[in-house]
């Protein structure tokens, strides 16, 4: 089971966030291959459904990555995708997680952006790293949440 | 596997609809979203054909807070039924909390659930998911249709794990809360263990 401390949790975004202003992206999202959304950087002025968006970009990876397997085997690595006005790039990290910025394309450029990644993509995978490594040294996180009490039917109108 | 942030005290879980083609499983998403408050649901996508087949997968995102303060975020999916999207359908079970499987009470349809139930745990095998340790609910809809088997003759064929069932008309809204609801109660269970 994957899970965040608040002290992790603050230094996942304190990354992001200063990627996403060094790289001059909108937006910078750390998605997992199924299509969580872990962390993202603080970006008052993105406006879309990051949760909806996380759960897009993961379905779009795995449809990439199926298609460069049936090419022959070959890894994915790293995509993009681009509207009139948008850049989307797509870094696959430790073959787990997807790192994502979203930039305008008046303010940065794919260049500048892979630039950017580059320059923190070790801090990045050293921090996941020890994340998971606090993971799996702990037996169980769960006795410190309480679900029991949850009422789905004030779900519903 | 549940995701879980201590920061924002927020727990996310994936539960994917299954089941062969028409079986109603984008009818079931689509009824909860549209009957879920807007405050307690995120965006829906559907990606379909223009035949309103599902091409990938329908994503609907639901939150619930509780008093206790953690949230939790149940993010729903469809699979698409149709046989010839059998490679979408592993790639949307990569990561799943919980499975509810909507099968077709029409006997002309029995083998078609037969075959996906089949392809679902040939999936399940290649993510080295254990079907007998993951949550799991059967649906039997479309129960309003007159050529339907009895639900003994799903149940046997079908559930071989003794899970929950449910009988549903899906378009009416029968049965898929119960459905819904006993999902996400297992999900929660197992969690907490
Ligand atoms: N009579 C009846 N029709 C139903 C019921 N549930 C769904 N349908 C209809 O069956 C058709 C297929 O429903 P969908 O929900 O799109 O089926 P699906 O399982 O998502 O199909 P795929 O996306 O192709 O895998 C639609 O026309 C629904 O209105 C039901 O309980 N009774
Ligand atoms: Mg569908």
């Amino acid at each position: 089971m994957l899970s965040l401390r608040p002290e992790e949790d603050e230094k996942l975004r304190k990354l992001l966030t200063e990627l996403n202003r060094e790289s001059k992206s909108k937006i910078v999202l750390l998605i997992d291959k199924s299509g969580q959304l872990i962390s993202r950087s603080e970006s008052p002025a993105f406006s879309s459904d990051d949760i909806t968006f996380a759960s897009l970009t993961a379905g779009n990876v795995a449809a990439s990555e199926a298609l460069s397997k049936l090419l022959g085997d070959k890894n994915l690595n790293h995509m993009f995708t681009e509207t009139e006005d948008e850049g989307i790039y797509m870094i696959l990290i430790d073959d787990k997680y997807i790192l994502v910025s979203i930039f305008d394309k008046n303010a940065s450029n794919l260049g500048i952006v892979r630039v950017k990644i580059k320059k923190y993509y070790g801090k990045l995978v050293e921090l996941l790293r020890q994340i998971e490594e606090r993971i799996e040294s702990e037996s169980s996180v769960t006795e410190q949440i309480d679900v029991e009490d949850i009422d789905l039917d004030t779900l519903f109108e | 596997m549940p995701f879980i942030n201590f920061a924002t005290r927020e727990i996310n879980c994936k539960i994917v609809y299954y089941g062969p083609g028409l079986s109603g499983k984008t009818t079931n998403i689509k009824w909860i979203y549209d009957h879920i408050k807007p405050e307690n649901k995120g965006e829906m996508i559907t990606l379909a054909t223009e035949t309103e087949r599902t091409l990938f997968f329908d994503f609907v995102p639901i939150e619930v807070s509780n008093v206790k303060g953690f949230k939790v975020r149940f993010h729903l999916y469809t699979t698409p039924g149709q046989i010839i999207y059998q490679a979408s359908r592993k790639l949307i079970l990569k990561g799943v909390d919980g499975v509810v499987f909507v099968a077709d009470s029409q006997e002309e349809r029995h083998d078609a659930n037969l075959d996906t139930l089949d392809d679902m745990l040939e999936n399940l095998r290649e993510y080295d998911i254990d079907i007998e340790d993951l949550p799991l609910v059967f649906q039997y809809n479309k129960r309003d249709l007159p050529n339907v088997l009895p639900v003994e003759v799903l149940r046997r064929d079908l559930n071989r794990w003794n899970s929950p069932d449910f009988e549903a008309v899906a378009t009416k809204g029968i049965g898929v809360l119960e459905t819904f609801k006993e999902i996400t109660r297992q999900v929660l269970k197992k969690i907490k263990r």
